[in-house]
């Protein structure tokens, strides 16, 4: 019984977000709403259990740790303090601390991760490949392409309304149009991806629970028969 | 009103319904398309094959949360399925905060006792760790000092034998990470790969996928699982076809819908601009 | 108090001090600590939103009392009091997490299958010679990425993966370098305090 009621709920929070396809009605403010709601919550609960398993460790292992745990903890209450004008100062505290720490742990290797390596490895890329006209082709392209899309981006001084950089320009604009139609394939094969998987839960595929499929049927039936009962007993033409 | 200004003004709706049959039949009917495989499962599939030897340590992150199941979850059980075959240890760990349940889900599909692995042993859970990209610089500092329990039993790291080699990111010898954003690859490359040089492999939603391609050309990331199609040619070549495999007739007819409904509605705009000439 | 803290990441790991290495690591777990304290803000921040909703009877009202509820149920079944029931192993708080948050989450993100879709017909036109470029290799993407396709016209996984490796590589090489200078800009400017946006609100400058 109980993963009867586990089943039929899943299923009607599930078509509850796909009625907004329809139109915008309640059953999908409810499960927005919920959604909000659960998932606020959650978070909560991984936060807290992080800091009291943090506590069992090193953080109660000497005084001096204790101490400096309350005064971990003192800063991480600053936050709190953004709910109120008077008090907002106190926030940015914990925020300097950890925008600052972000920083400089993305700083010191951002250099050599996203620009050197990569630089590197544009350079390293050979003109010409003996034997292979295919790669040669292409490594001329890379090296072509990519000079442009970054010099695409160069906004100082005047050298952007010289002719050659119209080229430059075209050859960027065309690369990156490219790129993008590419970006486009791929999103339509996530999401598309994410919808099969919940088709999956709705049919009841195995692993799913197939009384989902059940459940589908008929909580479906009841969604579409009151959003178009209503619209056809208040005649009004449905939001598009 | 002409046919090509109603398919210009088609009610969106027909259009959702359309969707809902494509992806819905093959799901009801399968279609039983046969799945080439492409270079990226070969390359995948050739990785953890061959460069993860018996005795090696790897982390196997799970970077995602419910959203992202669908796409990621079929190749997280596949990796785990081959990876359970080999004689190397595992840290499971995560930075997001649903990722430790996703993996109570992924146990629910494969259970790493069926595989002779002993909890504590052979394998891990160190849950979730808040923080991101900073949870992962001081990851690699130190394990125990980032994780005080291990997020099934709740008892101190010291306890479980697994840990006692392993220290931090130097002890480590493969990063497998699946994920669907921030924190992901580009900070698993910035905090372990450029400052410990441990290898990494990704498995990531195909939305991500084109952001990967210089790490993979640079060499930064050893392979890369782009998505549902290619999770469904990695259980092929695993023999052990899953959920992946099962939504792929899916994935080809509503690309064929795509494909179509491009098509249809481009000539639409070319008649369309053609009459109005 | 920012260039305090980005300086003891960054002098560490270029320079061999143990001292400061030390100091740096417990700092970086404080630091995890005081990310997990700010949990409470956007339940804070989500509670005060929607109570006023309730409280004034807005439209919609009853919707955010919903919202309140959950909220409420969650935080309280999920506190880490495994003594007295409640945590991660709560059932209710599983029940709510598996049959509720599991398959919201994933289908919320599903549905811009549908806007896609729609997009495709109604939006994406070749209307000049980019549109067209994009239109074009997004279509052989597409068509790239299913069997349907991949089975008939074998060339066309070579196609895409031209697109990707090539033309795709190139463009997000040369926009991750310029993000890369970028982000080392941002970095330097916020270490020389020119850069405070991120300390901004409350109604002060």
């Amino acid at each position: 019984m109980v993963d009867l009621i586990a089943a039929w709920t899943a299923v009607f929070f599930t078509l509850g977000i796909y009625s907004i396809l329809y139109r915008e009605n309640p059953w999908y403010r409810i499960a927005e709403s919920v959604y909000l709601g659960v998932a606020v919550g959650y978070g909560v609960s991984v936060d807290l259990l992080y800091i009291r398993n943090q506590w069992s460790g090193q953080w109660s292992a000497s005084t001096g740790m204790i101490l400096l745990f309350a005064i971990v903890m003192i800063v991480g209450l600053m936050w709190y303090g953004r709910f109120t004008k008077s008090t907002f100062y106190l926030y940015r505290w914990p925020l300097a601390i950890v925008v600052g720490t972000g920083i400089g742990l993305a700083l010191r290797t951002v250099i050599d991760a996203q620009f050197l390596q990569q630089i590197v490895a544009q350079v390293k890329t050979p003109f010409f490949v003996a034997g292979n006209m295919g790669a040669t082709i292409n490594n001329i392209l890379i090296q072509i392409m990519v000079p442009s899309v970054l010099l695409y981006f160069w906004f100082t001084g005047t050298i952007r309304e010289s002719a050659p950089m119209k080229v430059v320009e075209k050859i960027a604009r065309y690369t990156m149009m490219a790129g993008f139609g590419s970006a486009y394939g791929y999103t339509v094969l996530t999401r598309y991806s994410l919808f099969i998987g919940r088709s999956q839960f709705l049919l009841g595929i195995p692993p799913n629970d197939p009384e989902n499929q059940l459940a589908f049927i008929a909580i479906a039936f009841i969604m579409l028969v009151s959003m178009i009962g209503w619209d056809l007993t208040h005649k009004k033409a449905p939001e598009v | 009103m002409s046919i090509m200004d109603k398919i210009n003004n088609l009610d969106r709706r027909i259009i959702y319904l359309l969707a809902w049959i494509f992806v819905l039949f093959p799901l009801i009917f399968p279609l039983g398309l046969p799945i080439p495989i492409s270079s990226d499962a070969r390359s995948w599939y050739n990785f953890v094959e061959n460069n993860v030897h018996d005795g090696d340590t790897v982390i196997f992150s799970l970077m995602y949360g419910t959203s992202g199941m669908p796409e990621l979850f079929p190749m997280s059980v596949a990796t785990m399925k081959h990876i359970l075959q080999k004689d190397v240890k595992f840290v499971v760990l995560g930075f997001w905060t649903e990722g430790p349940l996703v993996f109570n889900a992924l146990l629910r599909q494969v259970n790493p006792a069926d595989y002779g692995k002993v909890y504590g042993v052979d394998w891990i859970n160190l849950g979730y760790i808040p923080g991101g990209e900073t949870a992962m610089g001081a990851l690699a500092t130190s394990f125990q000092n980032s994780v005080a329990v291990d997020f099934v039993e709740g008892r101190p790291l010291s306890d479980f034998p697994i840990m006692d080699n392993i220290r931090t990111a130097t002890d480590i010898d493969l990063i497998i990470s699946f994920e669907t954003g921030t924190p992901g690859a580009p900070e698993w490359l910035r905090q372990w790969n450029t400052a410990y040089g441990v290898h990494i492999i990704v498995g990531c939603i195909g939305v991500s996928v084109p952001g990967m391609i210089p790490y993979i050309n640079s060499g930064q990331i050893s392979a890369l699982m782009p998505g549902l199609t290619v999770s469904a040619e990695y259980e092929l070549l695993l023999n052990k076809p899953g959920l992946a495999v099962a939504g792929v007739d899916a994935v080809s007819t509503s690309h064929l819908l795509i494909v179509l409904l491009v098509v249809i509605g481009n000539l639409a705009f070319f008649m369309t601009k053609e009459e109005k000439k | 108090m920012t260039i305090i803290a980005t300086l003891l990441q960054v002098i560490p790991y270029y320079f061999d001090i143990p001292v400061l290495s030390n100091v740096a690591s417990t700092a970086t777990n404080a630091v995890l600590l005081i990310v997990a304290c700010a949990t409470f803000v956007g339940v804070i921040s989500v509670l005060m939103v929607h109570a006023k909703r309730v409280q004034r009877r807005t439209e919609g009202w009853y919707f955010s009392g919903l919202i309140i509820v959950f909220v409420v149920i969650m935080v309280l079944t999920g506190l880490p009091l495994q003594e007295f029931g409640l945590g991660s192993k709560n059932s209710i708080f599983n029940w709510i997490f598996t049959n509720i948050q599991t398959p919201l989450g994933g289908t919320m993100y599903s549905i811009l299958a549908f806007f896609i879709t729609s997009a495709a017909v109604r939006a994406f036109k070749a209307r000049n010679i980019e549109a067209a470029i994009v239109l074009v290799s997004g279509t052989l993407m597409v068509m790239g990425n299913a069997p349907i396709f991949t089975n008939t016209v074998p060339v066309l996984v070579d196609i895409s993966l031209w697109i990707r490796n090539i033309p795709n590589m190139a463009t997000m090489r040369g926009v991750m370098i310029g993000a890369a200078l970028g982000a080392v800009a941002l970095a330097v400017r916020t270490l020389m305090g020119i850069e405070r946006g991120y300390l901004r609100g409350g109604g002060e400058d």
